[in-house]
C-alpha cells in the first residue's frame, strides 16, 4: 500500500509544474462561463468570486506568515483601509466617484503606509509579542473606522458604492468581478513567485529559520521583514479595494478579528510558505461551508426524494442550514489531525513535520532536509 | 420509492478498512507512546466504524433516488395545486440566532395559514427555503444569491440591516420584491431600492419618539450614551437630534458592547449631573449602567430604546430595584393594541413550546402582505408584486398595514411617533403604560 502512495505522488511529482498552472488557469477562465451557459447557478459564481478575494489575501498573508515567519494577527485592517478608500472616493457618502486607478493606488499606498508606521516600532519584537501588537493594531483600526463617523459612517456604514470604471468598462455583474480578481491573482501571484525565488525571498526564508544566524550571514533582519510586510499590507489594500467595489456596501462588522484569524487559518491549512498551498486553502476555507450547505440543503433531499423516511428531505432542507459551520468545523479538525503540514505544503515543511518519524527515514534512506539532486524547482 | 442493493456489507467493509488503514498510518506516524496505545486503539476503531457507518449512510441516501410519484392530476375538476417558493433570509446562527429562530418559527406558522392561495384558478401552495446568513453581510450576498438561484418570487428578510444593505443591490438586480419584519436602519428605505419594504418602524422614528418623551417629562440636562453598535448609534443620534431640537442639554457618551465596567463614563455623567440617562444599546449592558449610577448616587430617571427592554435587564442590574422605574419605547407597534396578537403569541408557544420573540408578528404580517400583494397582482413577476406591494391594504396580526412610496410601513389613523408604544419597568416585568 506504501509503495502505491509513493508510486501516485511520484507519478504526480514528475508531472511539470506548467501543466498543473496551465490546467488550474484553464478551469478559472472557463468557470464563469458555466454559468454563462447555464451550467452551474450564479451562486457558485458569487461564492467563486469572494473565494478570490481571500485568495489574495492568503497570498499576501503567506508573505509575511509563511515566507518570513511573522505572526501577524492583524492582517484584516489593511483590508479595512482598502475597503474604505473605495467606499469613501466612490459612493454617495460624498457624492464623488474617483478613477478606477486611482482609487487602487490611494487604496493600496495608504495601506502600505500603515504597514511601514506599524512596521516601525513592531518589527524589532518576536513571535509572541509581534502576534499581540499586530491584534491591537487590527482592533484599533476597527475601532477607528467604527467611531469616526464623519468620514466613514460609523458602524451605519456605507451603502450604494459606484461600480468601478476600467477604460471605459464599467464592471457590475459577478463574472465581470470574477475575470477582474482573476487577472489582479494572477498578476500579483507571478510577482511574488518571482520574488520568492530571488535574494530578498531567500533572505526571508533564512529569517524564518533562524534569525541570529541569517543576521550574521549579512540579512539585514528589519529591512527585509519590513519589505515584506509593506508588500503584503499592499496586497491586502488591493483586496479591500476590489471588494468594496464587488460588496457595494461596507461596515466595521466586515473587519472583526475572525477574519485575521481565517486568513491565518488559509495560510495554515494551505501550508505555509507555498503559494499554491495559500491558494488552495483560501479556495477550500471559503467555499467548503457553501458545498456542505448546498450538500445538505439541496443536493442529498434530491437525491434521496420525498419517500426516504418520512419527514427526513424536509428536515434536511429546512433544518440543516444551521449546522453547516459545525461539520465545517470537524473538515477542518480533520485536515488538521491528517495532514499537519497543509494540503500543499513546502517542502521544507514537509519534512520538518515527520522529522520524528525514523521508519520514514528507513523507508526512503533520506536525512531531514535531505534535498533530492535536480528537484529543487518542484518546491512549491 | 427507493431500493437496497447499493448499500451491502461489503461495500461497509471498504470503507472501514480503508479509514482504519488511515488512521493506523496516522498512528505509525506519531510513533510509539506506550501508555494510551490501548486507548489509541479503541478510539480508532470507534471513529473509523463511526465515520464508515455515516458515509454508508449517505450513499446510501445517494443511491436511494427513485421515480417521484407520479402527479395526481386524474381529477380536473378539482383546482390544481401546485407550490410557490418563498424565500426566508434570515439569520439561524451567530450572535443574533434567537430573533432568527422567532422569525422563522413564524414565518412556518404563516406559510400554513397563507397557503392555498389562488392565482388564475390555480391554487399555490407556499413553499418556504430558510437560509442562514449568521448575520455577517460578507455573507449575505451569497444567500441572496442561492435563494435567486432556487427561483423563489419574493424574499422576507433580512433579519439585520447591514446584511440587508449587502443583499439589496443582488435583490433588486433580479427584481425580487423583499419584505423585512426587523431590519430597522432608517437609511435603507433612503437609498431609492423600489424592492425594499418593511413591516416594523424605523429606528429615527423610534428615536424621535424617545426624544420627544424625555423633554416631555422635563429634562434639562440629559445624557445619551450608545454602544457603538449599528442599530444603537442611530437611534443614539436620533435621540440627541430631538432632545437638542427641544432646546435640552445633551452630553454625548460611548461604551462598547460587551463593557462591564461603565466607571469612566458614570463620573463624566455625575459632573454633568443629568435628570435623564438614555441608553441606546442592549438589556445587559443597561442593566450594568443603570447599576453602577444608582451606586455613584445619581437619581437620574433611566430610559431605553427597545433593546432594554426585557426582563433580564434586572440580572445586569443586580435586582430589579436598582432599575424599578426604568421606561424603554418599542421599535414597532404596541402588540397590547394589535388586534392579533393574543391569538398569534397563544398559537406560536403552541407550535414552538417557546414565547414568541422579537419581531415575530411582523414577519408574519411581512408574508401576509407578500401574499395579499401575489393575489391582487394576479401575478407572479417581481415588478408586478412590488407594484402591488404600494397599493394593498393588509389586515394583519399587527393592524391594517400598507406600505408608502419609500416601502416603510405605515398605518391609517396614526403615523410616526404616536405609534411608539412605551413600558416601565416594574416589579421585575415591563408594563405597557401608552
Amino acid at each position: 500500500m506504501a509503495a502505491i502512495t509513493a508510486r501516485i505522488s511520484s507519478f504526480f511529482g514528475r508531472v511539470p509544474r506548467w501543466v498543473y498552472i496551465v490546467a488550474v488557469l484553464a478551469f478559472a477562465i472557463a468557470f464563469p462561463m458555466l454559468e454563462y451557459f447555464g451550467l452551474m447557478q450564479t451562486l457558485w459564481l458569487r461564492v467563486g468570486t469572494r473565494a478570490l478575494v481571500y485568495v489574495l489575501l492568503a497570498v499576501g498573508l503567506n508573505l509575511v506568515l509563511g515566507e518570513t515567519g511573522l505572526l501577524h494577527l492583524g492582517y484584516v485592517a489593511f483590508f479595512a483601509v482598502g475597503a474604505y478608500t473605495t467606499a469613501i472616493l466612490s459612493s454617495p457618502r460624498f457624492d464623488i466617484q474617483w478613477n478606477f486607478w486611482v482609487i487602487i493606488a490611494i487604496a493600496m499606498g495608504l495601506a502600505m503606509l500603515f504597514g511601514f508606521l506599524i512596521g516601525v516600532p513592531t518589527l524589532r519584537l518576536r513571535g509572541d509579542y509581534l502576534a499581540i501588537v499586530t491584534l491591537a493594531f487590527g482592533e484599533i483600526t476597527r475601532m477607528t473606522l467604527n467611531n469616526w463617523e464623519g468620514l466613514t459612517n460609523g458602524p451605519g456604514g456605507i451603502p450604494g458604492i459606484y461600480p468601478p470604471q476600467i477604460f471605459g468598462w464599467t464592471v457590475d455583474s459577478p463574472a465581470e468581478f470574477f475575470y477582474l480578481l482573476l487577472v489582479t491573482v494572477v498578476i500579483v501571484v507571478w510577482l511574488l513567485n518571482n520574488l520568492k525565488n530571488s535574494r530578498i525571498g531567500r533572505a526571508w526564508n533564512a529569517l524564518r529559520e533562524d534569525e541570529i544566524a541569517a543576521h550574521h550571514a549579512g540579512v539585514g533582519p528589519t529591512r527585509a521583514k519590513m519589505l515584506a510586510v509593506v508588500m503584503s499590507s499592499g496586497i491586502a489594500g488591493l483586496a479591500g479595494a476590489i471588494f468594496a467595489y464587488y460588496q457595494q456596501f461596507i461596515n466595521p462588522t466586515y473587519f472583526l478579528f475572525m477574519q485575521s484569524v481565517i486568513v491565518v487559518s488559509m495560510v495554515v491549512i494551505g501550508g505555509m510558505g507555498s503559494i499554491p498551498g495559500a491558494i488552495l486553502g483560501a479556495v477550500v476555507l471559503d467555499t467548503t461551508p457553501e458545498i456542505i450547505r448546498q450538500t445538505f440543503t439541496s443536493w442529498l433531499p434530491a437525491a434521496i426524494g420525498p419517500d426516504f423516511l418520512p419527514g427526513v428531505q424536509a428536515a434536511m432542507q429546512t433544518e440543516f442550514d444551521r449546522y453547516r459551520m459545525a461539520i465545517f468545523g470537524l473538515v477542518i479538525v480533520l485536515m488538521v489531525v491528517f495532514r499537519p503540514e497543509g494540503l500543499l505544503p513546502n517542502k521544507l515543511w514537509r519534512r520538518e513535520m515527520h522529522e520524528e518519524d525514523p521508519r520514514e527515514l528507513e523507508k526512503t534512506g533520506q536525512h531531514l532536509f535531505d534535498f533530492e539532486e535536480g528537484t529543487q524547482d518542484l518546491e512549491v | 420509492m427507493w431500493f437496497f442493493p447499493v448499500f451491502t456489507g461489503s461495500q461497509y467493509t471498504i470503507f472501514h478498512n480503508t479509514l482504519q488503514y488511515s488512521l493506523n498510518r496516522l498512528h505509525q506516524q506519531q510513533g510509539q507512546k506506550g501508555v494510551g496505545n490501548m486507548w489509541h486503539e479503541r478510539t480508532r476503531k470507534i471513529l473509523a466504524s463511526t465515520l464508515a457507518i455515516a458515509l454508508a449512510l449517505s450513499m446510501l441516501g445517494l443511491g436511494g433516488c427513485g421515480p417521484a410519484d407520479e402527479p395526481d392530476d386524474e381529477d380536473e375538476d378539482v383546482a390544481r395545486t401546485e407550490t410557490v417558493k418563498i424565500g426566508v433570509h434570515t439569520s439561524l446562527t451567530g450572535g443574533l440566532a434567537d430573533y432568527g429562530f422567532a422569525a422563522a418559527e413564524a414565518l412556518k406558522i404563516a406559510a400554513e395559514d397563507f397557503s392555498g392561495f389562488e392565482v388564475d384558478g390555480v391554487v399555490y401552495d407556499i413553499e418556504l427555503v430558510i437560509r442562514d446568513d449568521k448575520g455577517e453581510p460578507a455573507e449575505a450576498p451569497v444567500v441572496a444569491q442561492q435563494l435567486i438561484d432556487e427561483g423563489v418570487v419574493g424574499v422576507i428578510g433580512t433579519l439585520t440591516s447591514g446584511a440587508a444593505n449587502a443583499a439589496l443591490p443582488i435583490y433588486q438586480g433580479a427584481g425580487i420584491p423583499m419584505i423585512s419584519g426587523s431590519a430597522t436602519a432608517p437609511d435603507l428605505t433612503e437609498q431609492g431600492y423600489e424592492n425594499f419594504f418593511r413591516t416594523c418602524l424605523r429606528d429615527d422614528v423610534q428615536g424621535e419618539a424617545l426624544g420627544l418623551w424625555a423633554a416631555e417629562l422635563g429634562a434639562e440636562r440629559a445624557v445619551v450614551m450608545d454602544d457603538r453598535g449599528d442599530y444603537s448609534v442611530a437611534l443614539g443620534n436620533e435621540v440627541e437630534q430631538t432632545l437638542e431640537a427641544e432646546g435640552v442639554e445633551v452630553l454625548r457618551q460611548s461604551g462598547q458592547e460587551g463593557d462591564v465596567d461603565f466607571s469612566a463614563q458614570v463620573s463624566s455623567m455625575m459632573a454633568f449631573d443629568p435628570d435623564v440617562v438614555i441608553f441606546t444599546g442592549y438589556h445587559r449592558e443597561a442593566g450594568l449602567l443603570f447599576k453602577q449610577l444608582r451606586e455613584a448616587g445619581s437619581d437620574a430617571q433611566f430610559m431605553g430604546g427597545d433593546g432594554i427592554k426585557s426582563n433580564e435587564i434586572a440580572e445586569g442590574a443586580g435586582g430589579a430595584e436598582n432599575v424599578e422605574g426604568t421606561y424603554s419605547t418599542f421599535g414597532g407597534f404596541a402588540q397590547e393594541g394589535m388586534p392579533g396578537y393574543t391569538e398569534f403569541a397563544a398559537r406560536f408557544e403552541q407550535e414552538t413550546g417557546v414565547e414568541a420573540g422579537p419581531y415575530a408578528e411582523n414577519n408574519y404580517d411581512a408574508l401576509g402582505a407578500l401574499v395579499e400583494a401575489i393575489t391582487t397582482a394576479g401575478s407572479f413577476d417581481g415588478a408586478d408584486i412590488i407594484d402591488a406591494l404600494h397599493e394593498i391594504t393588509y389586515a394583519g396580526v399587527q393592524g391594517t398595514l400598507s406600505f408608502d412610496e419609500k416601502g416603510d410601513v405605515s398605518v391609517p389613523g396614526g403615523a410616526g411617533t404616536d405609534l411608539i408604544p412605551r413600558f416601565q419597568f416594574s416589579d421585575g416585568n415591563w408594563e405597557f403604560i401608552g
